[in-house]
């Protein structure tokens, strides 16, 4: 082929790209409901950096929010892997210095993206027209507006390896307790997930939280004896894969993830309940007029059907917009709640109440733990 | 007569133009400035990492507001209040100073032989061998290292699968505050040798042969002659192993399994944990002056060693 042949084919295939683009972006804006879809944008900046955790986190992430809004706006998506608790001081930094901060949308746990929101640093998202299609799941407890949108819940569970339990399920928190667990089990480095239920198993009551979690610490103090592993959530996908523990309080994400991987792992939500908490996106002040008119678009597009579906497939987890379907192998699984009797087996703490006691308890499960 | 061109050639007439324009620049006046002028480099470091410390001594004056999330404006000494009353803390520091301490002691006890058989080896294959095994560690990062030990020491590890053909069921070694300290003394192995063979070489071997010569034993060699010779470098290597173990993070984070936090575990928590920057920067300079204090005792008791400074003494 001639020099010059080449370069009309390059020149058609690119004019052809360019169209299909201009066509699939019509037609995304038309599906993403936005009513200012043919009205004048503001211009498209290259890529938006959104903050998220690796592995299957960012995967379904990728594939059913960023994939999608890069071929409806051709705006590109960025994934910083930064950690949550390690962004923040950046972005808490680059606010109060008034400077452009260094990611345009953070995916975070609501009770960090709380903080955030306390703090006065989040952009408010109430205007977001795919809002109004949402359950309420989707607002935040104990904040004014939509300083974040919850995107979907998640649960602790216990998860664990049926090959340790030979009479069956765990029924009970307190079930860990059996000597022949010890060294076995795993629980989140600062008890997250774990505060809750064990305040159910040491007596108490969920009502007395805050004013009086005594029962919470003593039931704590009694796991302590187990020596149990301390850890985040790769750590409880690895420990399982590896044979180091043989059940654990994490999200039922990562236990689904080490079951992807060929591990034999189940989870239950035991007697006393399971933490449900909900994760979020944000988007911090300081960034240019457009870049925030197509950073509020990306957590727009996260609220539709289509990339709600995708995503939570991905992570297993119950979504906040009516229709999205659970994966065939969550159906009637209590880590994936949708219906109100689901919820009931289940404790829910508002953030604001969480954020303002985290610090003291996650220095009293510390201090058991590395007592 | 007129002088041939190349009496001063063109090079040195740029020279000459070259000498008048630093002077001009720089006079002879300023002559003892000079020293000056070349730590200047080094002053604005350390200049910065001063003012650093101030920020971190403002930050550890307030407490955090947990309906804003924002720092107090007053100043309270809350922190160091809390820092010095709640148990969590003292027990840290207790395993991040004793860990330091007993880290310290293997590595130099593993480190002497090796530096002392790298410097007098008389076979260049052997010597090479030795550095290329000092080296490498040092291309691969402390975490990697850590993962590695993950690997090995681990439940299905290579180890336990060693034990396992021989009959014993697996063991948990790994997650406890021993797996912690082997995983630091591997880590300073290097570090420690690097310290240690110049004193080492600097000992003149004769001195070891003369003492043979007269009859002297080995060990009693090894104790009356190299030991004490070697002692700058054994401090040097002590302070370098041990200010390094007691900050160290890494190692407590990946080998300790959650519950064997030392105090740069604990700082981190504070400041990405529960956001308390306040609490965070006290802890950090509590310990930069538990660091100092250990530092300035050693100094006290055994010297400066091969990190002293200033001519030697006639």
């Amino acid at each position: 082929m001639s020099e010059k042949s080449e370069m009309s084919l390059m020149l058609r295939r690119r004019r052809f790209l360019q169209g299909a683009a201009t066509i699939g972006g019509a037609a995304g804006l038309s599906s993403l409901g936005w009513s200012s879809a043919f009205a004048q944008e503001p211009e498209k900046p290259a890529e938006l950096i959104v903050r998220a955790w690796g592995g299957s986190w960012m995967d379904s992430l990728k594939a059913g929010v960023s994939d999608s809004f890069t071929a409806k706006t051709g705006i590109a998506i960025r994934h910083d892997l930064t950690e949550d608790n390690e962004i923040q001081p950046k972005v808490w930094a680059a606010v109060a210095q008034g400077r452009v901060p260094p990611i345009h949308i953070n995916w975070d746990t609501t009770t960090n993206a709380t903080k955030s929101a306390l703090r006065g640093v989040t952009e408010d998202l109430s205007d977001l027209s795919n809002l109004k299609n949402t359950t309420d799941l989707a607002k935040p407890v104990g904040l004014d507006g939509y300083p974040i949108v919850n995107t979907y819940g998640y649960v602790y569970v216990l998860a664990y390896r049926p090959e340790a339990f030979p009479n069956g399920a765990p029924k009970s928190w307190k079930d860990l307790l059996d000597p022949k667990y010890k060294g076995r089990i795993a629980l989140y480095n600062d008890g997250i997930g774990f505060h809750f239920p064990a305040q159910v198993a040491g007596g108490g009551k969920l009502e007395d939280i805050p004013a009086n979690m005594q029962p919470a610490w003593d039931f704590i103090a009694k796991m302590k004896e187990q020596q149990p592993l301390l850890g985040e959530d790769p750590d409880f996908t690895t420990w399982f894969q590896k044979g180091e523990i043989d059940a654990a309080c994490t999200i039922s994400t990562n236990a689904r993830e080490a079951k992807k991987n060929g591990i034999d792992i189940k989870w239950v939500v035991p007697e006393e309940g399971a933490k449900f908490d909900t994760d979020g996106l944000w988007i911090p002040k300081g960034l240019p007029a457009n870049e925030l008119y197509w950073a509020k678009e990306y957590i727009n597009h996260s609220l539709t059907v289509e990339a709600q579906q995708i995503w939570l497939d991905g992570l297993g987890l119950p979504g906040v917009v009516p229709g999205v379907k659970p994966p065939a192998d969550l159906v009637d699984d209590p880590s994936y709640p949708t219906t109100e009797d689901a919820f009931k087996h289940l404790i829910r703490v508002s953030s604001k109440v969480q954020v303002e006691n985290e610090s003291e308890w996650f220095s009293k499960f510390k201090a058991i733990m590395q007592g | 007569m007129r002088a041939a061109k190349s009496a001063y050639p063109l090079r040195w007439r740029i020279m000459d133009a070259m000498e008048a324009f630093a002077a001009f620049i720089w006079p002879a006046r300023f002559g003892r400035a000079i020293p000056w002028l070349m730590l200047a480099p080094a002053l604005l470091l350390v200049g910065l990492l001063v003012l650093g410390l101030i920020q971190i001594g403002d930050a550890s004056l307030r407490t955090l507001d947990t309906t804003t999330f924002l720092m107090s404006e007053s100043y309270t000494f809350a922190n160091y209040q809390r820092a010095f009353s709640e148990s969590l803390f003292a027990a840290i520091a207790w395993r991040s100073l004793l860990g330091a301490l007993i880290v310290t002691v293997i590595t130099l006890i593993l480190a002497f032989p090796y530096a002392y058989v790298m410097v007098r080896t008389t076979s260049s294959i052997t010597r090479k061998l030795l550095l290329i095994a000092l080296f490498l560690p040092f291309f691969i990062g402390q975490v990697v290292r850590a993962y590695g030990w993950l690997i090995i020491l681990g439940n299905q590890g290579m180890v336990n699968e060693a034990l396992g053909l021989v009959g014993v069921a697996p063991i948990r070694l790994l997650y406890n505050y021993w797996a912690v300290l082997f995983g630091l003394v591997q880590y300073m192995l290097p570090f420690a040798v690097l310290m240690l063979a110049p004193a080492l070489m600097a000992i003149p071997e004769e001195l070891e042969a003369a003492a043979g010569s007269l009859g002297a034993h080995w060990v009693a060699t090894f104790r009356h002659i190299v030991l004490p010779l070697a002692r700058p470098g054994l401090v040097g290597a002590g302070l370098v192993v041990v200010t390094l173990s007691l900050t160290d993070f890494a190692m407590p984070a990946i080998l300790g399994g959650g519950s064997q936090d030392f105090i740069a575990n604990a700082i981190y928590d504070q400041f990405f944990r529960t956001s308390d920057q306040g609490l965070g920067s006290t802890l950090a300079l509590l310990l930069v002056a538990v660091g100092s204090l250990l530092v300035g005792l050693v100094f006290t008791v055994f010297g400066a060693g091969t990190l002293a400074m200033g001519r030697a003494r006639r």
